[in-house]
């Protein structure tokens, strides 16, 4: 009974575990990071015809299916358009995008979403789990939009919206073409100096912790280990010192490591320092206790 | 019919040439084939890191035998060919935790657990690769490519593969061998600058016996480690997380087949793939480049101010230290974490002076602090310049 709850609950927190980690790259993670309302001049779908649409981007760094999940127009009907299960590309890598056209001609295929934008109004889109009650993102686009102009995230993923004269659908809205990381470092630390003294005193304050903490283990465990031996009654043990001789603990020690990896059978030995003679005694001798195989 | 098919032979006989390594040649192949007989030498010969030099040196000579580009799937860098699937390991960084893994099966923390105050010279021996950053700078390297190649004073092969992997992949093929070359040749490099460091009367110190670690603290040790040092460096989990967990698998003792499978064959597969693959990345085409001598003269710098670091930082330790409490500053060259060879260093130049002082023991303390401050050092650089 006992064996069986503990395997139980081992499968559980198993379990568990695995849920927590499908939840971190789930769709949650998706966002609305561009639209395009009013495509006059401006990309075409694969049957040529220009729509408005809108870009989900993945901002996790797993790969995230949206197969199964809704896009809606409407906040009272959240499961409006499904995103069919089963489409390859509905799998999103990390960091990257997928484009779905807003022309009301769900026939059309998967990235065809079964409503349109009004160029004239307000409008609303949003992104729901593939349970139709999870809000994953939603945007409310602002009435007035104009002709070629997207309105989407500054940065991927990010929260500040602004229009683009040069819009980027499928792909990022700030395009990246240096390391800003990298290029800071040139900029203001040309000699290394400022990196040095960065790293330098995180590893010196990582490993200081450590030292610091285990200064403090050590003392509690000398304290233990002081309070185990009064307890136990022994008498004139002293911490740190020790009469026994290095080979004495030496042989202790490798007595003990035989015992505990337990590679021989046992057997009876005595393990010892003293140095072992045996004089030379025919009764002892293998030559005369062995016996020859008798001749055909 | 007879002249056709003798021209016919004769045809193809002179393609068959041009498929021949012979025809292929240069002699940048001759000189990495070179290279490799050099390591397979000094490992079989001198036993320098033989687990490293063999399985480099031969990786070596299948990385520069010459081929014709025909698309036959033969090279490392062909797509899809056996090499490269092996490669895969190397380039998307995923041999050297599990290489952390065995590591950390294998480490006993115990030196440094009973004087954790030498986990501090593992701190200062990193300013050997923040030493070789800087010249790398000078020397007009970009900054991520200065800090893959500053990584290889923390004479750490799988940290110095990891990062390169991440922060400059163009140039990882050179920066691991420099990396294995000198954590092999450590009995070459260290010795010298730990004589010309230190006073007579410095290498004779006696350092007090470790006491006994009980197992709660070995215990203890790496999840406070790994808590601590990755809560600080995210980036070093990968090889933290990896290091620390195989340590709990050890000291747990509740897993020891896990231990054991990590700190055996799962080490030794890695480290054959690892050694063989990474040999074999250094066809001479893309290896033999001025960048990579300069690597390797950045890696021997590297290493010559880590050894001098870790050294000079005792020296001004023990200026705070009580006597009685002193620390041998032949130990400082182990701060730099090439486990356990530059310990055993410490304890071979200290045994030279006076051979009833057994260093090692206390040299093995700044050896793992080593591994966990390149660790950590590896960490800031990829979370910085990544």
């Amino acid at each position: 009974m006992y064996k069986m709850i503990r395997k139980n609950t081992g499968l559980l927190l198993l379990t568990l575990l695995l849920a927590t980690g499908a939840q971190a790259q789930r769709v949650t993670s998706m966002r609305i990071n561009e639209v395009l309302v009013i495509n006059e001049d401006n990309f075409v779908d694969d049957y040529g015809k220009r729509n408005g649409w809108v870009e989900l981007y993945n901002t996790s760094a797993g790969t995230v299916n949206v197969g199964g999940c809704f896009l809606t127009d409407d906040r009272n009907n959240p499961k409006k358009y499904p995103i069919p299960k089963g489409d390859v590309l509905t799998r999103i890598s990390p960091r990257q995008h997928v484009l779905f056209w807003v022309d009301g001609i769900a026939s059309h295929g998967t990235f065809h979403v079964n409503f349109t934008f009004d160029p004239d109004k307000e409008n609303y889109v949003a992104f729901y789990d593939s349970d139709g009650k999870t809000l994953v993102d939603e945007l409310v686009i602002p009435a007035g939009q104009k002709a070629d102009i997207s309105y989407g995230r500054k940065k991927d993923g990010e929260n500040e919206w602004v229009y683009f004269t040069k819009v980027t659908p499928s792909t990022n809205n700030l395009t990246l073409d240096t390391n800003e990381k990298i290029d800071n470092f040139k900029l203001n630390d040309s000699r290394g100096i400022g990196m040095t003294i960065t790293a330098m005193s995180v590893v010196f304050l990582g490993l200081f912790v450590l030292y610091y903490i285990f200064k403090q283990v050590a003392r509690l465990a000398i304290a233990a280990g002081k309070a185990r031996a009064q307890k136990a009654g022994v008498a004139g043990m002293h911490e740190g010192s020790s009469d026994i001789s290095g080979e004495v603990l030496a042989a202790i020690s490798t007595a003990l490591y035989e015992l505990n990896e337990d590679v021989h059978d046992i057997e009876r030995t005595v393990l010892t320092i003293q140095k072992v003679k045996r004089n030379y005694s025919p009764w002892s001798s293998k030559i005369y206790s062995l016996r020859e195989n008798p001749r055909k | 019919m007879q002249e056709s098919f003798l021209s016919f032979l004769g045809e193809n006989l002179q393609l068959f040439l041009t498929y021949t390594g012979v025809y292929n040649a240069t002699p940048g192949h001759f000189v990495m084939i070179a290279v490799g007989l050099i390591f397979i030498f000094l490992a079989i010969k001198y036993e320098f890191e033989p687990m490293l030099l063999i399985p480099i040196g031969f990786g070596i000579l299948i990385g520069n035998i010459p081929f014709k580009d025909a698309g036959l799937q033969v090279g490392l860098y062909e797509q899809g060919s056996v090499l490269n699937i092996l490669y895969q390991g190397v380039t998307s960084g995923w041999y050297p935790p599990l290489i952390f893994l065995g590591i950390g099966a294998m480490t006993d923390f115990s030196a440094l657990i009973s004087n954790p105050k030498l986990m501090l010279i593992g701190a200062a021996a990193q300013f050997g690769i923040f030493g070789a950053y800087v010249i790398a700078l000078q020397m007009g390297f970009e900054p991520n490519q200065a800090g893959a190649i500053g990584i290889i004073g923390g004479a750490d092969g799988p940290t110095a593969i990891f990062l390169s992997s991440k922060l400059a992949p163009e140039l990882m093929g050179a920066i691991a061998i420099s990396a294995y070359s000198y954590m092999a040749l450590v009995p070459i490099l260290q010795p010298p600058f730990m004589r010309l460091l230190t006073t007579s009367k410095e290498r004779l110190i006696r350092m007090k016996p470790p006491r006994v670690v009980s197992s709660t603290e070995k215990i203890i040790f790496p999840i406070i480690g790994l808590l601590l040092t990755c809560f600080l460096v995210p980036s070093g989990l990968p090889l933290l997380g990896m290091l620390f967990f195989g340590n709990l698998l050890k000291e747990s003792g509740v897993t020891r087949r896990l231990a054991e499978t990590a700190r055996g064959p799962l080490i030794d597969t890695i480290t054959i793939l690892l050694g063989i693959t990474v040999g074999a990345s250094t066809q001479a085409t893309q290896f033999l480049t001025w960048n990579s001598v300069k690597i390797f003269g950045l890696g021997a710098l590297s290493f010559i101010i880590a050894t001098c670091a870790g050294v000079m930082f005792v020296k001004f330790f023990n200026l705070f230290l009580r006597k009685g409490n002193k620390i041998n500053p032949l130990i400082g060259n182990a701060g730099v974490s090439a486990v356990p060879d530059s310990a055993r260093i410490s304890q071979t130049v200290g045994a030279q002076y006076d051979p009833s002082n057994y260093l090692l023991m206390h040299a093995m303390g700044p050896n793992v602090a080593g591994v966990i401050g390149s660790a950590v050092a590896a960490g800031i650089l990829l979370g910085f310049l990544g």
